[in-house]
Formats: C-alpha cells, structure tokens, sequence
C-alpha cells in the first residue's frame, strides 16, 4: 500500500516537473518570437517609411515571415496617417496582393481566418476592399461582422453608412462597435444620414438624427429643426438633443416651443438643448418647467437654466414654493464654482 | 540651430512608429532631429537642446502634451520656442486647451506626413 502511494507520488512529482519544464520553455520560446518580430519590424521600418512616403524603392525578396512584419508596420502605419500616405499604403498592399489574398481569406470555412482577414483589410488602406467588407457584415459569426464594421470605418467607406446604421439599431453588432466605426467615417457621413431621414424606420432615422449631432455642423440644423415637429416623439427627441449638440442657436425659438411638446423626454431634450446652445430668451420658459413640469423635464429645465443664466436661476430659486430641482441647480451651481 | 546650420526639430511621442515616421518626413526636409518618448523626457531634451521647435504629441504618459507644453513656457530658454500638438482629440475645448497651454499650432491624427512638413515650415517662416 505504502509502496503504491509512493509510486504514484512520485510520478505526480514527474508530471509537476515536466509542465514546469514545458512552461518555462513555452515562455522562452514567446519571448523569443517577441524579440524576433520586434528586430524584424525595426529592421524593416526604414523600408515602409520609404513606401508610406512614396519613395521608389526596390523591395529584395523576403521570406514569408519578414513579407508579413512588412505588412503589419504598414497597417499600423495607415491607422496613422492620411492623405497621400495613406493612398501610397492602399497602392502598396494592392500591387503586391495582399488585398486579394485577405478578400479570399473573406470566403474560408473558419470563422477566425475570416474575422482575421476582415481585421486586416481594416489596415490596408484600400477601399477595393470595400465590397467584400461590406458583405462580411452580414456574416454569420458575430466576430468576423464586427471586423468587417471596424474596417469599415477605418477605411471610412460612405457605402458603409446606411448598414452601419441598420445593424446599430437591429442589433446584429455590439453598438459600440457600429457606433464607432460611423464615428470613424466622421463628418462625410452626414449626407449618407440625411439620406436616411425621410424613408427609413422611425428607430433608424432617430440614431441618424443623433449620428448627425455629433458629426455635423450648425448649417445641418434646418432639417434637424423639422423633426422637431415629427409625428414620432423619439425622433423629436433625438432631433432636440442634436441640436443641442450641434449648438444651433437657429433652433433656440423651435427649440422653445418644444419645451411644451406633450411626451416628458422630448421636453427633458429640448431644455437641455437650450442650456447647450445658452439660449438667454428661454430662461423664463426653463424657470417655468423646473417649477411646475414632471419630475424629469424639471430637473432637466433648472440645469438648463443653470447654464444659461445662473442669475435668474438664484432669483427664481428664492421664491417661495420653487420647488426642489431649482434647489438643487442653485447647489450644484455652488459646487461647481 | 544647428552647427550647419540646420534648424533643429524636437518630436515627442511615446509611439515609435509615429516618432520614426514623423523623424523621417522632417529629416528628408532638410531639418535635424531630437527625439523624446514622453513630456517628461521632452522637456529636459528642450532645456539640453534648445531646439527650435517642437512637434509634441497630447497623450503621452507621466507629462502629457498640454502639460509639457505649459512648463516649457514657463523656462525663459524655451518660453518662446513654437510648438506643434499632434493630436487625436480635435474636439473644440482640447483645441483651446492646447492653444492655453502655449501651443502655436496643432496637427490632428490620423496626419498627412507632408502637412506636417508644410506646418513646420510655416511656423518657423513666422518667426
């Protein structure tokens, strides 16, 4: 009995070394790859600073493993820079290839290798890519669609914006990862979300509203200040706080009048839009809400009041039955300072 | 200046990839280059080098661009040397800040490697 405990101990102490063995020998050799990757891009970076700028360079053969320490110094070169750079980037990987090997890649039976694929014409800088992206966004595998959205955006492909849009609104992608891709695209995108204001699904034409608050820019206010008299009150709403956003100070008197539209949020929206734009003419309006209105339209009016004049915010709040929000701004106020 | 009579760019940023490529553009425009992997390290090359300009990235560690860029304005030998934010956030109040800071002017990312050279050129012709 004593002898088999002994026995098996002993092998269980084996076993124990030889793991120890393979672990510390597993991180030699990572380390190793590290350093080698490391020395190999650093060697290799005079090179792909001369592509990134255009420079007439003859490339020497390389192997397969310096071809691709190549190309990931590129890549992350063209999440860098723009204009020209960037365009002498696309042509690289373009004329050696790569796009059309990653673009088949798009088509494998394994789920990693396309995902992988989709992330790597993300770096390249080519919106050749571009259609095979856009249909990886409707890819099965949730990971390979929110590779392609990424790319995508890094790419900033206007194709992109309207399926972007959808899949923010059905879910189909995480809506960080959709949200950030439009806001890659950035400001050219607006006239793709304009487009999608008049015929799209009320749920869809709300985040466009809200997309075109962050990306545009005052003059995008006109048809921002016609939602505000949409039939759906989220539209309303989401057209309020863009233009909050977009500091519209031509919306201030529409903006006014939506302090008085029937639905609590778009009212909650509308006072902090003013507060945003500092619209001075709306202090009695915003005095009247934070005194009178529901709970969140009226804590909503009295910080928007704190912003556009804390004066009358004190004044109004001395009076006697000012209620509580108009008490807390004043505090807040004092905090603040 | 330098000796012969190059000007001398100081760049900081704690990305090798960007210090390289932005070194590369500048050194191809005829300037000579000091390098600094943070604010910190920035500074102490200015006071060393007294560089005569200084392209300085906003997010670096332990002294960030804004930071690095105010106590630079407060040596006398680097007070009224230009400087050049490179920089991601390009919301208006982070420009502001920049310009509070002492900045003369400011580069967004992702950048044009040949506009920098052209801002650089600009800022030290308005000298």
């Amino acid at each position: 009995m004593i002898g088999g405990l002994a026995w098996v101990s002993g092998v269980l102490a084996l076993l124990s070394f030889l793991l120890v063995c393979a672990l510390a020998g597993r991180r030699v050799a990572l380390a190793h790859a590290e350093r080698r990757r490391l020395s190999t891009e650093e060697r290799l970076r005079p090179l792909a600073l001369a592509l990134v700028e255009g420079e007439s360079v003859e490339l020497p053969r390389f192997g397969a493993y310096e071809s691709r320490a190549l190309a990931r110094v590129l890549a992350r070169y063209a999440r860098q820079v723009s204009g020209t750079a960037l365009a002498h980037i696309g042509g690289f990987f373009e004329d050696r290839g790569h796009i059309a090997r990653e673009v088949a890649q798009l088509e494998s039976r394994r789920a990693w290798r396309r995902a992988s694929a989709a992330h790597a014409l993300g770096g390249m800088a080519s919106t050749s890519a571009t259609p095979a992206l856009l249909q990886a966004l409707g890819d099965s595998d949730r990971d390979v669609a929110a590779a392609a959205a990424r790319s995508l955006g890094h790419l900033g492909a206007l194709d992109a914006v309207e399926p972007l849009v959808y899949a923010l609104v059905d879910g189909r992608l995480p809506r960080a990862v959709s949200a950030q891709a439009l806001l890659s695209i950035g400001p050219d995108a607006v006239p793709r979300l304009r487009g999608l204001l008049a015929d799209a699904p009320v749920e869809v034409a709300a985040f466009a509203v809200d997309l075109i608050g962050l990306l545009g820019e005052a003059s995008d206010s006109p048809q921002l200040v016609e939602l505000l008299r949409d039939t759906s009150a989220e539209v309303r709403a989401h057209a309020a706080r863009a233009l909050g956003r977009l500091a519209a100070q031509d919306a201030s008197d529409e903006l006014r009048r939506a302090l008085e539209d029937r639905i609590p949020f778009v009212r909650v929206n509308a006072a902090h839009a003013l507060g945003a734009i500092r619209d001075a003419f709306a202090a009695p309006a915003l005095a009247r809400q934070a005194r009178g209105d529901e709970f969140d339209p009226a804590e909503a009016a009295a910080r928007a009041l704190a912003r556009v004049s804390p004066e009358v915010l004190v004044a109004v709040a001395a009076e006697p039955g000012s209620g509580p929000h108009l008490a807390q701004a004043v505090d807040l106020l004092h905090v603040q300072t | 200046m330098t000796g012969n009579g190059q000007p001398l760019i100081l760049i900081a940023d704690d990305d090798p990839d960007i210090l390289a490529l932005v070194a590369f553009r500048l050194e191809r425009a005829g300037y000579e280059v000091v390098q600094a992997r943070n604010g910190e390290e920035a500074i102490q090359v200015a006071l060393a080098r007294r560089p005569d300009l200084a392209v300085i990235d906003v997010m670096m560690p332990r002294v960030d661009g804004y930071e690095a860029t105010r106590q630079l304005r407060q040596h006398e030998e680097t007070s009224r040397m230009p400087i050049i934010l490179l920089t991601a956030r390009v919301q208006e109040e982070d420009i502001a800040r920049g310009f509070d800071a002492g900045a003369d002017d400011y580069v967004k990312k992702p950048f044009s490697p040949q506009e920098l050279g052209s801002r650089v050129q600009a800022v030290l012709g308005r000298r």
